[in-house]
């Protein structure tokens, strides 16, 4: 059997890429992490006309200059690791800034083949193609595709069997300028001495890329032994002149040509112009944006319920099962209360983190999320942090998780490492069954409204904490921003359902994890030493939560409160459970109502300073975990700790001393 | 014909692009994007801290002070 062919699919940000993607490979896809770095490497396999293919799935770049850890992945791909032929998948309705990208893989020596997709919407503007023109013209294969739909599928795969057997390099017909050719010659003869970096790339390429002052290259050459004789050709080189001529003489070159290929066959105005006036209007904007965000709240709650009601009777069925078939008590006790019981309680807010990712899902894939950035731009430069920064905040209310990973897109590194650490403060899924069970209690006909300003605290915590990052620790402005935004689109079932369940599918492998060893941990706390009575004062979970409760005790919490926030380290929503076991009402919400409302150590300022400190305190483990990679800093990881734990305990000092004096009790 | 940065352009009317005024960096980032001296440009909407604009066939949000450093002249008579 012969090696499969290796395609690297890749394409500008929003052309269709991960639909087409999908489209080929289906469910065979695996998802990895590339070497170093924790951006996704999607992987998946087919076979087409017998012949074996693997694709690998890139993030979108729009040049092979790098600016995100994203794009880095993409050209490090292209560069170094390599593949048998380059699929470049292009917006038809776009081609001229699509084209810019293959003038510059064009170069690499590998096989280039265009996917020329979403081919219905440009027929539809009115811009018809002649697809057999392009490998005469542009010297490179095109196919027509429409990923949605799965149209041109076939001919696609022909092709890149075709292209990858014939092995041919494509030929741009790109004429640089005299000089500059004598000086790429000039390089070229030098690079050729040193074979080893002569097989590396193509040395035309190299050569094109060194005038054009491409510092990823110029370390790669470092060690070389023609590093010195290339340095003394570069001397006096206008790196930054040569990259701005080449450009526009890539831009020519598609000019030139695209007319030959490109045919207006009707024309009708964009209605994604239309769409924009209204939903980015200088007034409009900002309450279409908050319709849509409380529409997508409304409906995750509403819409998860049953499901979440499902799931804990499941597992609580499961959990009796498990106790009654197994003899022994101490490990009925371990597998039932221990393993089954935690797991079951983070699985409880899994419909609701999916169903909000899916409606995040729904609107990123047709294009608002993009116009949502920019509504909220002006709000977001004002705390320090680009527009686009507000996207991980808003995934941050379905799960930190999520939103840690979402802030990948953002190319400063200050900015990014800010948007993390404010991450934290977004109330995530798991922190709402807290809020909803105290306020239930001791907040009856106001529960509603404490939870939303629960919320609107965790903003507004967020955005002090962002000045307070930007005035110390990482000052600066925060960079320039320049964002696509898309044209609108249906987004198509199946994509969006595979969107969804690649983000939240993190979720669960982290969540169940992390979450199955956390919960053992609470249960031999909870059990030990042999013979106390599970999670009663003698155990050690009571002797720590009594040995720390002097610390806590300003804030108006007893010692059974602080295991039971101990506890909520490795997951906000195992505060419940833990409060369960402590006060012996073991699965029963209701029972557990009604014990915390009979306590006398328990009062509505306590309960408002219980439910702060959960907003605020230390991410869960599942977020610590995701910092620490996506950071690739311990101290950061710390810091994101020290600084939850200060900020809550502060703030619920404040809110319970306050709250003493207005509402009166303990 | 007068240049004026891309702020003051009037939304919905064409204009082109005469120069950047930008480090090195950021106009590196532009002409990927296709915004480079005699591209055509219409702003589409302009908000409270950037604007929409079409350019080379896409949409960009730009932040104020980028498209302060472009600048344009009106009308879509190339130079």
């Amino acid at each position: 059997m012969t090696a499969p062919i290796r395609i690297g699919l890749v394409g500008n940000p929003n052309v269709g890429k991960t639909t087409l993607f999908n489209a080929l490979t289906g469910a065979r896809q695996h998802v990895g992490n590339w070497p170093g770095v924790t951006v996704e490497r999607k992987s998946g396999e087919l076979t087409h006309q017998g012949v074996a293919i693997e694709v690998i799935d890139l993030p979108g770049i729009y040049s092979l200059t790098a600016y995100s850890v994203d794009e880095q992945v993409s050209r490090d791909f292209l560069l170094d690791e390599r593949s048998d032929i380059i699929v470049q998948v292009v917006d038809a309705t776009n081609l001229e800034r699509n084209l810019y990208l293959s003038t510059q893989l064009a170069e690499l020596g590998v096989p280039l083949l265009l996917a020329v997709n979403m081919a219905d919407l440009a027929e539809e503007q009115g811009d018809c193609l002649d697809y057999g023109r392009f490998a005469g013209l542009f010297g490179l294969p095109a196919v027509r595709t429409v990923g949605s739909t799965g149209e041109g599928l076939a001919e696609l795969l022909d092709e890149v069997v075709a292209v990858s057997r014939a092995g041919r390099p494509p030929r741009v017909p790109m004429e640089y300028p005299a000089e500059s050719e004598a000086a790429i010659a000039g390089l070229v003869a030098v690079i050729e001495r040193d074979p080893a970096l002569a097989r590396r790339h193509p040395p035309r390429w190299t050569a094109v890329r060194l005038l054009e002052g491409d510092e990823h290259v110029l370390a790669s050459i470092a060690g070389s032994p023609v590093a010195p004789a290339v340095k003394e050709q570069l001397a006096g080189v206008d790196a930054i002149e040569n990259e701005a001529r080449f450009a526009d003489l890539r831009y020519s070159t598609i000019a030139d040509l695209l007319p030959r290929v490109h045919t207006t066959c009707a024309r009708r105005t964009s209605p994604s112009d239309l769409i924009d006036r209204v939903v980015t209007d200088r007034y409009l904007g900002i309450p279409i944006f908050l319709a849509f965000m409380w529409g997508a709240f409304e409906l995750t709650f509403a819409a998860s319920a049953p499901f979440g009601t499902l799931i804990e009777l499941v597992f609580g069925w499961l959990g009796e099962q498990v106790r009654g078939a197994i003899a022994d008590p101490w490990l009925a006790s371990l597998v039932g209360d221990g393993a089954v019981g935690g797991v079951g309680s983070v699985l409880v807010f899994v419909p609701s983190i999916f169903i909000l990712l899916l409606v995040l899902s729904v609107l990123e894939d047709s294009g608002y999320m993009a116009r949502a950035a920019f509504i909220m731009d002006r709000l977001m430069h004002a705390i320090g942090l680009p527009g686009k920064s507000f996207i991980p905040m808003l995934v941050g209310f379905g799960c930190n998780v999520a939103g840690i990973m979402a802030t990948r897109t953002i190319e400063d590194p200050k900015d990014r490492l800010i948007a993390i650490l404010l991450n934290p403060f977004m109330s995530c899924g798991a922190r709402l069954p807290v809020f909803v069970l105290f306020a239930g209690v001791f907040f009856t006909a106001h529960a509603g409204t404490v939870v939303f300003f629960l919320y609107v605290l965790g903003i507004v915590v967020a955005i002090v904490a962002a000045k307070l990052l930007r005035a110390t620790v990482l000052p600066g402005s925060s960079a320039p921003f320049i964002m696509e935004m898309p044209p609108y689109r249906l987004p198509s079932a199946r994509t969006t359902l595979l969107h969804m369940w690649s983000r939240s599918s993190m979720y669960l492998k982290k969540a169940t994890g992390v979450i199955l060893i956390g919960s053992l941990v609470v249960w031999f706390l909870a059990s030990f030493p042999v013979g106390v009575e599970y999670g009663s004062e003698a155990s050690l979970a009571g002797l720590i939560g009594h040995a720390l409760e002097p610390l806590v005790a300003p804030l108006g919490f007893d010692w059974r409160v602080t295991i039971a926030l101990i506890f909520g380290f490795v997951a906000k929503e195992v505060v419940i459970g833990s409060l369960g076991v402590l006060y012996g009402a073991g699965n029963d919400p209701g029972a557990l109502a009604g014990a915390l409302a009979a306590d006398g150590a328990l009062s509505a300022p306590v309960a408002l300073s219980l439910m702060v400190f959960v907003l605020l305190y230390t991410p869960c483990l599942a977020a610590l975990a995701t910092i620490r990679k996506e950071t690739g800093s311990w101290r950061w990881t710390g810091f994101s700790v020290v600084f939850g734990l200060s900020i809550a305990w502060v703030l619920s000092f404040v809110v319970y001393r306050i709250g003493r004096i207005v509402l009166g009790g303990a | 014909m007068a240049l004026a940065p891309l702020t003051l352009l009037t939304p919905g009317t064409p204009g082109r692009v005469r120069e950047i005024r930008a480090g090195d960096e950021l106009k590196g980032r532009l002409t990927v994007l296709g915004l480079l001296p005699q591209a055509e440009i219409t702003v589409v909407s302009a908000g409270h801290g950037s604007l929409i604009v079409s350019v080379a066939g896409s949409r960009y949000a730009l932040s104020r002070g980028i498209a302060a450093q472009v600048l344009v002249s009106e009308g879509d008579r190339p130079a």
